[in-house]
């Protein structure tokens, strides 16, 4: 028999001596109609994926543990829906001293019982106390190992194994599991040979609540004296947290607040969704922290004279080509439409023939953006915030903050004095603010896009686009239209609330001039004065502001 | 309000004006108060400024506190509580929210959080709320509360205690939680020096008794009188349901709305009862509800949590089994069960769930309620929205949503 869990507090291996296989539940996607209609889109998206998963089935069991307000209304939910089988839920208490520990001895004990009875299995010591030495010896086998190349830690919410997997194909050479879903948190002590049922219980009771607490727990001090070691032997953190999961946001700001460390902090759903927005922002970490001289050093190569770079973006694909003196020979801008090769194909045929010259004569080719991997005839693969940082400061050598807005996210990219990139951020999962949002909003009013700025001269009147969300912001556009409101003011309005998101984002990095705007929306005037109202600097907007990772990526080919 | 919010960056003259504000809110409502409605609820806004206004001026002898902590004990030891959910209300009072939510937000703080909290952490992290002497929270309900108080203690270097509410009643879950509160007080006495008298604290108890009981009398008469109030004032009533439960101005409240509630009109309008709190600001809400003769909103569930005569000679055991057995800790059929045991008490014409942003507690269960509800035949409406943002509320579609509901229940022509 199979029984699901989700929470590392859960008494699995005393199941699993009863003969139990323990399962836990990782799901990979979310059935929004099942989830939705069984509970509201506001839960955490990891309990939606649990309560699909239960639902198609393939369990005997379900075991949780109280652990957060939405695996507690998953526990609610099930028990309704699942009425075949047990659906049980251990009140775990939130602190670790000796009361609370016998409180869960009396839960597990409560629960073994229910188990036992449900199942008609028999729970026994002795098989108990075999099955924990066995364990005990695999486990030893768990530890850290030796640091070797970019060792990264994950922290903060559940990760899966699917995202352990994507962060090391994205560079790093090592990646430490220490969420609540590796093995690095649990050291149980001994227990005692001779013990009966009542002290192996409480002694197991004792092991998971004295183990490295999660952020549920009321007392997390030892998570504090754990961050400092695991900060001394890993390059840096990857701080994971889920949509609609607010336990981990705390930590991660008290660590951004507390220490100068490498982090990037990432939110997922839990599934594999927006792999490629994920993969950009763990290669670029991974690549800061190899350092700049690492990648020289990699990039030097002889080469022939011109280059070619390639940034396949969401909306538009750009090639810049240059030759050994770095002069541009020529740059073209299309939209990507459906097919990421095809687009690239085009505009790299089309920037070839503005420079008068042919396929053969290039001889490096660097792609970056979402669609870099996808381009048959590169040579090598960058993430934009790379080149994003390079292009810019060979535009500007003054620049140290880049914003760039493009079609799908948006970042700010903070370099060096000699034009390395330092720290950068970029939006979540979501297109608020975003070149997306506009394109949305301009349809909504029935404007073409390139005409918002324009319109929003003509604005006089001050309008508060307050949501943030673009599914949301469309309807509050469609209600002000339904008022009867000015479109330039409105678009003003949408402007507005652009620039905010964007300082919002500028802000978790500090501001620090110059300022260089790069991506489609910098050709937007109305969004590039809105944010120059709200900083109080002038921000300083390329001839062409959307070629600007695909010069870095040609610098870079230069450079090989 | 645009003072305010341009001198986020200024937080001693923003606590100024705050104070200010709620003064001249005092001197109104003790002077004259909304002609609207009756006298009992005129005191209530009064004494509720009161109770936001003293630990701002006495932050010296103030705590923080979440809206289910045991103040029956700060009330005992002469401690003012701060309900950081109360002063985030008031935060959406001076339509200033949203700076405080985007500095949270700034500051790392998830923007799924519940905007209650996030409005607070702002508040604290501008330092326009002076600090306190100690911080409260339970762990009951909602996850933020023991993730956002540990925070804020540790920013400001201000002692806390979180009390773990277990989720199911026995004798051991009570003795752990009433060790806890034993323990709290303790490090109570050692932060504030004062020592806890443990009579004045059964007193706050038999206070507490005497306010339930006129509570479940209140229940019995609202099902047929009518009682012009706004959403303001509902929200105004968690003060003395929760906070300050016990003190002599609750009490006081609830003897003259009794005295009053007899020679109120029977009602003639169509009635709602109100899951989970209640944005105050909406137009459209305020337009059917406020001071309605047609329509009214007969309370919050919330406001009926826990309604039991309490043993005054344990006190610390009463409270633990008052937080335990409070109907929105353990499992959601005991919150099911108490919210259909107050409407067969009071027979409203159709329930509202108000889904709160961030707020997973409720809005999770929320289904299993419309289940059993459509079982027993009465319209129910779920509203999304945010009682803490204004930029979460969408005023077209929750207008949209709650007239198809008035029509449902019918006379909405009436109002229009």
């Amino acid at each position: 028999m199979t029984v699901g869990y989700i929470c590392r507090y859960t008494p699995v291996k005393l199941l699993e001596s009863m003969g139990v296989e323990c399962r836990r539940i990782e799901p990979g996607y979310i059935d929004n109609e099942v989830a939705e209609a069984l509970m509201h889109p506001n839960v955490c998206t990891y309990v939606k994926g649990v309560l699909s998963e239960v639902v198609r089935g393939g369990y005997d069991g379900i075991i949780l543990v109280n652990c957060c307000d939405s695996a507690r209304r998953l526990y609610d939910v099930l028990k309704n829906a699942k009425k075949d089988m047990m659906v049980y839920m251990l009140d775990l208490p939130r602190k670790s001293g000796d009361q609370a520990v016998a409180v869960y001895t009396g839960e597990i004990k409560k629960f073994v019982q229910a188990f036992a009875d449900f199942y008609s299995k028999e729970f026994n010591v002795q098989d108990f106390k075999k099955y924990i030495s066995i364990e005990k010896n695999a486990e030893q086998n768990n530890r850290p190992k030796m640091r070797k190349g970019i060792s990264l830690a994950i922290m903060g919410a559940r990760c899966s194994a699917y995202l352990v997997d994507l962060i090391k194909k994205a560079g790093a050479d090592e990646v430490l599991n220490y969420t609540c879903t590796g093995d690095l948190l649990e050291y149980p002590p001994l227990f005692d040979k001779s013990a009966r049922e009542q002290e192996m219980i409480e002694w197991y009771a004792g092991c998971l609540m004295r183990s490295i607490p999660c952020m549920r727990m009321a007392d997390i001090d030892r998570r504090r004296d754990v961050l400092k070691d695991i900060m001394a032997n890993v390059n840096g953190i990857v701080y994971h947290t889920i949509k609609f999961c607010e336990f981990y946001s705390y930590e991660y700001s008290y660590i951004k607040d507390n220490y100068h460390f490498p982090i990037l902090k990432i939110e997922t759903d839990f599934t594999s969704d927006s792999e490629g927005q994920l993969m950009t922002r763990v290669s670029a970490f991974v690549e800061s922290l190899r350092g700049r001289d690492e990648i020289r050093k990699t990039l030097r190569k002889s080469g022939k004279k011109i280059v070619a770079g390639v940034d396949s973006g969401s909306l538009s694909t750009d090639v810049v080509i240059l030759d050994e003196d770095y002069n541009i020979l020529s740059y073209s801008v299309m939209p990507t439409g459906a097919s990421i090769v095809e687009s690239a194909d085009r505009a790299f045929s089309q920037a070839i023939e503005k420079a008068g010259i042919s396929r053969d004569d290039i001889s490096f080719v660097v792609s970056t953006g979402y669609g870099r991997i996808n381009i048959p005839f590169a040579d090598k693969q960058v993430t934009e915030i790379t080149c994003h940082g390079k292009g810019a400061y060979f535009l500007n050598n003054g620049v140290r903050t880049i914003i760039d807005i493009g079609g799908q996210d948006s970042k700010v990219i903070r370099l060096d004095d000699n034009g390395n990139v330092v720290d950068f951020v970029m939006n979540d999962r979501c297109s608020a603010g975003t070149g997306r949002f506009l394109e949305v909003m301009a349809k909504a009013l029935e404007i073409p896009l390139e005409k918002m700025g324009e319109e929003a001269q003509k604005a006089t009147e001050d309008i508060n686009i307050t949501s943030i969300c673009t599914v949301f912001a469309e309807s509050e556009v469609i209600s002000l239209i339904a008022q009867n409101k000015k479109r330039a003011d409105i678009v003003k309005g949408l402007h507005n609330s652009v620039a905010s998101k964007t300082i919002g984002l500028l802000d978790r990095i500090g501001r620090k001039g110059a300022y260089m705007m790069t991506g489609g929306v910098a050709k937007n005037r109305g969004v590039v004065e809105a944010i120059e109202q709200k900083i109080g600097e002038k921000v300083y907007v390329p001839e062409e502001p959307q070629i600007a990772g695909a010069l870095g990526a040609a610098i870079l080919a230069l450079q090989e | 309000m645009r003072w305010i919010k341009k001198s986020v960056n200024d937080p001693e003259k923003v606590r100024k004006l705050v104070v200010w504000g709620l003064m001249a809110e005092h001197v109104f409502f003790s002077l004259f108060g909304d002609k609207h409605v009756p006298k009992s609820f005129n005191y209530l806004n009064k004494i509720g400024v009161e109770f936001v206004l003293s630990p701002l001026v006495h932050s010296d002898q103030s705590a923080w506190v979440n809206l289910f902590a045991p103040t029956e004990i700060l009330h005992a030891m002469d401690i003012y509580p701060l309900c950081i959910e109360a002063f985030s209300s008031f935060l959406v009072g001076f339509q200033c929210e949203d700076v405080y939510i985007d500095y949270a937000q700034r500051f790392g703080i998830s923007d799924t959080l519940c905007s209650y909290h996030k409005g607070f952490i702002g508040a604290a992290l501008t330092d326009l709320l002076p600090k306190p002497k100690f911080m409260i929270t339970s762990s009951m309900l909602c996850d933020a509360n023991i993730s956002t108080f540990r925070y804020l203690s540790w920013y400001h270097h201000v002692p806390m205690y979180s009390i773990d509410v277990p989720f199911e009643y026995s004798s051991q879950s009570v003795s752990y939680l009433e060790g806890q509160l034993r323990e709290m007080v303790k490090m109570l006495e050692q932060v504030t020096g004062k020592k806890m008298d443990e009579d004045k604290l059964k007193e706050v108890i038999k206070r507490e008794n005497k306010t339930h009981a006129y509570m479940n009398r209140y229940i019995d008469v609202l099902r047929y009188k009518c009682h012009p109030t706004t959403l303001t004032l509902e929200m105004y009533m968690l003060f003395v349901t929760h906070t300050f439960m016990g003190t002599q101005q609750t009490l006081r409240f609830f003897e003259i709305l009794m005295d009053e509630m007899e020679s109120f009109p029977d009602s003639k309008a169509k009635r709602v009862f109100w899951v989970h709190i209640v944005p105050f600001y909406p137009h459209g809400l305020k337009r059917y509800f406020n001071y309605s003769q047609h329509y009214e909103v007969l309370g919050l569930d919330l406001n009926f949590d826990y309604l039991e005569e309490m043993d005054c000679d344990n006190p610390y055991r009463a409270l633990a089994i008052k937080m335990i057995l409070n109907h929105g800790n353990g499992p959601y059929q005991r919150k099911i069960g108490s919210i259909m045991n107050i409407i067969d008490r009071l027979q409203p014409d159709g329930v509202i769930h108000f889904c709160q942003w961030g707020c997973k507690q409720s809005v999770g269960g929320m289904m299993l309620l419309k289940q059993m509800l459509d079982e027993r035949g009465i319209p129910f409406l779920a509203l999304d929205g945010d009682g803490a943002d204004r930029r979460n509320h969408h005023e077209g579609q929750v207008n949209t949503r709650l007239e198809a509901f008035l029509e449902m229940i019918g006379k909405r022509e009436r109002c229009l």
